[in-house]
């Protein structure tokens, strides 16, 4: 990308709220919290009930007291990912290049865009139904900073240099992407506590501190955009599947239950994409706080559901005997060694895979009639989950995302 | 269970408003936010909006005064199909809702929730929220093992 070429960042403000707003207007103005898989969690807030102290992450019981008049919506993955492609749209009718980078955030190329950022902001709002914030500069980076300080509904252009240094010197160094809570530490060391004292170190210091990407964020905050806009997602390095089971549990028929439910999921991902996993890594933490993670070498890349499950079984007896008592609250299964499909090298020792019908025809009664209408016996001891529709569809089911 | 229900103030005719005195059950979550109606199992004479024969009607919550009908404010779903509510004639009514509150969780109801209407001796109609086992969800939302039977999109 050339460095006199503009990028955009288009940042939903609160999305999942303003997406339940779409279709419920009753919701505006008010207190609103988005609850996650569980039901436990609030995963995305209103201002409204931002102002009251609630965060993200906050348990119900934690946050209805803070706010006694919030309402909590269930979230629903299905209608966020319509929103989102209706977004995408929008701006993939503005710009040539676009980042789906995630499913409230895009980048585009606005080197070519023919209307000022708040005209577009106001397509978007009626088109879309959605509030967004727009941040247009020099890099990607400088764009995400630029919509995220003018949140919420506020837009940002600035490409001067002059006006990007002026911009950069109030910004503090924490809140640029990719700067996390360790590498602020490690700034803050060196007395660099802002995105204009960052941008002032020797590059080649900014290096060794913090690898490449933190050299790629010092370019980008000069106006040089190095980090380009992926049109398409880079392919998978893992694919993963899992999370939160809900209440902690102990109960190992409930565990494998859960287990077999990720390989289930985690076998529709590798078919979609058509690759092959090399080897498969369970990872759990448990209440104490702890985590444990074993993994599985196949002989070579499989996409036998069968073989997955046997090493999935292998790994959750490891478990069951090196946790015993442990209360378990995530499980994710986690796919390495991936390899495109018919690009695999075959072991001479192995049979074919047996099941590969039995797949088949499980793959295609589900395209049929929804997902998980026929599943795996084992997982029965969570009928609760699957009598949930709306536990069929996760934020991570919404594909082409670059972000994850 | 359920404690209470809300209602957008639109969609009550203002007949029933003045009528029922619902003025004082008015409520705003917000500045800016639309005013609605709060029908709370908590309040002196419990009411709740009712849909029934193709018109809106505000009629008294569980057993009010009348001493002979069942004493709670929900019917539990498995009871009403085992006949054990029979001798009361129950008729099946839609009480229309914005949110729902209980256990100190207000949250959003689409399309309201299923309820049963019986009429007491005088000829009073008496309405009973109907309720079933609660789902994963619900539990853990609200900490509790019931929910009303829904209308719409469940929890």
């Amino acid at each position: 990308m050339k460095t006199n070429e503009l990028i955009g960042h288009v940042d939903s403000d609160c999305f999942y709220v303003s997406a339940e707003r779409v279709r419920h207007e009753h919701l505006r103005h008010i207190p609103v919290g988005v609850l996650g898989n569980q039901g436990a969690c609030v995963i995305a807030k209103s201002y409204e009930l931002k102002a009251r102290g609630v965060k993200t992450g906050m348990p119900i019981w934690d946050a209805a007291p803070l706010c006694p008049d919030a309402v909590f919506v269930k979230r629903d993955f299905r209608w966020y990912e319509v929103l989102s492609r209706k977004l995408l749209g929008v701006i993939r009718s503005v710009s040539p290049q676009v980042e789906y980078y995630s499913i409230d955030e895009m980048f585009f190329d606005a080197s070519a865009l023919r209307e000022p950022a708040e005209s577009l902001q106001q397509r978007i709002l009626q088109e879309v139904g959605i509030p967004v914030s727009i941040g247009i500069s020099r890099s990607r980076t400088l764009a995400k900073l630029m919509s995220d300080v003018r949140k919420p509904f506020g837009c940002c252009t600035i490409t001067d240099k002059e006006e990007i240094e002026n911009f950069i010197h109030l910004q503090p160094v924490e809140e640029l992407c990719g700067i996390g809570y360790r590498s602020t530490r490690k700034l803050h060391q060196h007395g660099i506590r802002t995105c204009w004292q960052f941008t002032q170190a020797n590059r080649h210091f900014i290096r060794k501190l913090l690898t490449i990407k933190g050299e790629a964020l010092w370019w980008e905050l000069q106006g040089e955009a190095v980090i380009p806009i992926l049109t398409e997602r880079k392919k998978h390095k893992a694919i993963a599947r899992g999370g939160s089971i809900g209440r902690p549990s102990t109960d190992r028929e409930r565990l494998w239950a859960w287990t077999v439910r990720d390989a289930e999921r985690l076998i529709e991902e590798l078919d979609f994409h058509r690759v092959l996993v090399g080897e498969l890594v369970m990872k759990l933490s448990y209440k104490t706080a702890g985590d444990w993670s074993r993994s599985v070498r196949f002989a070579s890349p499989t996409g036998d559901f069968d073989k997955l499950l046997e090493a999935a079984h292998h790994l959750h007896l490891v478990a069951c005997l090196e946790l015993q008592g442990q209360a378990i609250t995530h499980i994710d299964l986690v796919a390495e060694r991936l390899c495109e499909r018919g690009a695999e090298q075959r072991s001479l020792f192995e049979a074919d895979e047996g099941n590969a019908s039995i797949a088949q025809l499980k793959r295609a009664t589900n395209e049929k009639l929804g997902r998980f209408a026929l599943r795996s016996a084992a997982t029965l001891p969570l009928t609760d989950i699957y009598n949930d529709e709306a536990f069929n569809y996760d934020v991570c089911d919404i594909r082409d995302k670059t972000c994850f | 269970m359920c404690d209470g229900v809300a209602l957008s103030w639109r969609e009550i005719p203002d007949e029933l408003i003045g009528k029922h005195g619902l003025q004082r059950r008015l409520v705003k979550r917000g500045e800016e936010a639309d005013r609605e109606v709060q029908f709370l199992q908590r309040d002196r004479q419990p009411v709740l909006p009712v849909w029934a024969g193709g018109q809106l009607w505000v009629w008294t919550w569980g057993p009010g005064a009348q001493s002979r009908l069942p004493a709670n404010c929900c019917c539990n779903n498995e009871s009403l199909e085992a006949g054990r509510w029979s001798w009361l004639e129950p008729e099946p009514v839609e009480i229309p809702a914005s949110y729902v509150w209980h256990k100190g969780v207000w949250y959003q109801s689409v399309g309201g929730i299923r309820g049963i209407l019986v009429y007491d001796a005088l000829g009073i109609p008496h309405v009973y929220v109907l309720t079933q086992p609660a789902s994963h969800y619900y539990k853990v939302m609200t900490r509790s093992d019931r929910m009303p039977v829904f209308l719409g999109d469940g929890i």
